[in-house]
């Protein structure tokens, strides 16, 4: 190593300290960033660049830095989204939070031919005000990610070192990888798209269009359709009510041929009242002033199971789908069978 | 009424004896509060010498599994007898624990 790059050691360890201050700062603003932005992200790391690859990297070519400062990734952060439209996100926030050296950032993106496929990544050359230091960031997706990860463990470090043949099956993946993140941003999209629609259909009250599934059911829960029962149901004993997971009743509501939230709209209308009268006979003479929100839902599909003959064994299933298998489900169906069978739905179904 | 509470490995075990009515509540309260700040553990809630439960029972046990939620631990309520099962299923607090 000459003089020149000698000095330029000598400053970087005399740095150390204020580098490790950048890293800091700037991890903190970004992850503060991501929070303020709603933006979910695999990952965000920084490291300081080591004694040894600084070394390295000017016994390459320590001409082309007149000063320390002149060397641009001393300070390294990196974002790994899960899709690839959030690295633009990111850069755009990027570019509101920090000063962007323009000349020296580069989008690896933009860079390929179109017959080309390779390293992809958004390299922006940061300022923090109040540091004669620049930091790098590098954006990209898990797959590129992935990608780059695989591509430095070959030991190549550049595409010039590696032979061909392998270039061009590395490269041939990094095209299907591509292909792949554009396909999860298109899915994450559409899927926005349908809840959106979902919500539409259930506020308009459409809700014979609206097949039943996880999204659905969230969508029509918050139009809180078991209060009204739960609230009579409550008013039994007095007693408050506390918030229970509903979309454990999914399954059973498939199971009992729900196919539409229209399905479940009439369920509830035809079985309502008898999903009260069980409550007011299980809990009337009882003082338990405490019930979950997922006791008219469970009244509900109670009556519907025994009404359409589900018997015992329709109970137990029941019990399953909501509790997880458990042979205890055998008892709690008997002995919510024994006190149904009291009940005038069950005297009609005799 | 008594509970006891004894540590296994990463689980935490609550045993409760005798009946849980409104006059146990609060001797109750004051012996799970170990389990009120345990993150990141299994909570067993064992039933097999439980009795009775109240609605004051009921709200002890809500309030664990309130705890452990923001606490990232996970609450199991183990052989609770027929008395308690059917209180469970009618103020449909099923649908809140797992029960084994």
């Amino acid at each position: 190593m000459d003089l020149h790059c000698e000095m330029i050691m000598d400053e970087y360890r005399e740095s150390l300290p204020e580098l490790e201050r950048l890293k800091e700062q700037v991890l903190n603003t970004l992850r503060e960033a991501l929070d303020r932005y709603g933006l979910a992200v695999t990952t965000i790391e920084a490291r300081v660049k080591t004694e040894q690859s600084l070394a390295g990297k000017l016994a390459l070519k320590g001409a082309k830095y007149a000063t320390l400062s002149d060397v641009t990734d001393l300070v390294g952060a990196r974002i790994v989204t899960f899709y690839t439209d959030d690295v633009d996100r990111i850069a755009a926030m990027t570019e509101q939070l920090f000063e962007i050296d323009w000349t020296n950032s580069v989008d690896k993106r933009m860079l390929h031919q179109l017959d080309s496929f390779g390293y992809n990544s958004l390299h922006y050359i940061c300022l923090v005000p109040g540091y004669k230091f620049r930091f790098e960031l590098q954006l990209r997706t898990t797959l590129q990610h992935a990608w780059a990860a695989i591509n430095h463990d070959t030991g190549y470090k550049s595409g010039i070192e590696i032979p061909r043949i392998y270039m061009r099956r590395m490269n041939r993946l990094a095209g299907l990888l591509e292909l792949a993140d554009d396909e999860f941003s298109r899915i994450r999209s559409e899927i926005t798209d349908y809840r959106r629609k979902v919500h539409q259909l259930v506020q308009n009250g459409k809700l014979d269009d609206v097949l039943l599934d996880g999204d659905t059911f969230r969508s029509y829960l918050k139009a809180e359709p078991f209060e009204r029962l739960n609230k009579r149901i409550a008013a039994i004993n007095q007693a408050e009510i506390q918030e229970a997971p509903l979309i454990r009743y999914l399954r059973v509501l498939v199971a009992l041929d729900c196919k539409t939230l229209g399905d479940v709209s009439r369920l509830i209308r035809k079985y309502e009242e008898d999903a009260y009268r069980l409550a007011r006979y299980q809990l009337g003479n009882t003082d338990l002033d405490i019930i979950s929100s997922a006791v008219g839902l469970q009244n509900i599909c109670i009556v519907c199971i025994l009404s359409t003959g589900g018997g015992k064994i329709g109970l137990e299933r029941m019990f399953d789908a909501i509790n997880g298998h458990n042979t205890q489900n055998t008892a709690l169906a008997e002995l919510t069978y024994e006190q149904a069978s009291n009940l005038p739905f069950m005297q009609n179904n005799k | 009424m008594t509970t006891t509470i004894q540590e296994n490995g990463n689980q935490l075990i609550a045993l409760f004896n005798g009946r849980l009515d409104t006059a146990a509540a609060i001797p109750t309260a004051e012996a799970v509060k170990p389990l009120l700040d345990a993150a990141n553990c299994e909570i067993v809630l064992d039933c097999s010498q439980l009795e009775y439960i109240s609605s004051s029972g009921l709200r002890i046990f809500l309030s664990i599994r309130k705890e452990a939620a923001a606490h990232g631990s996970k609450v199991i309520v183990r052989n609770i007898n027929a008395d308690i099962r059917q209180v469970f299923m009618m103020t449909g607090f099923i649908s809140l624990f797992e029960i084994q």
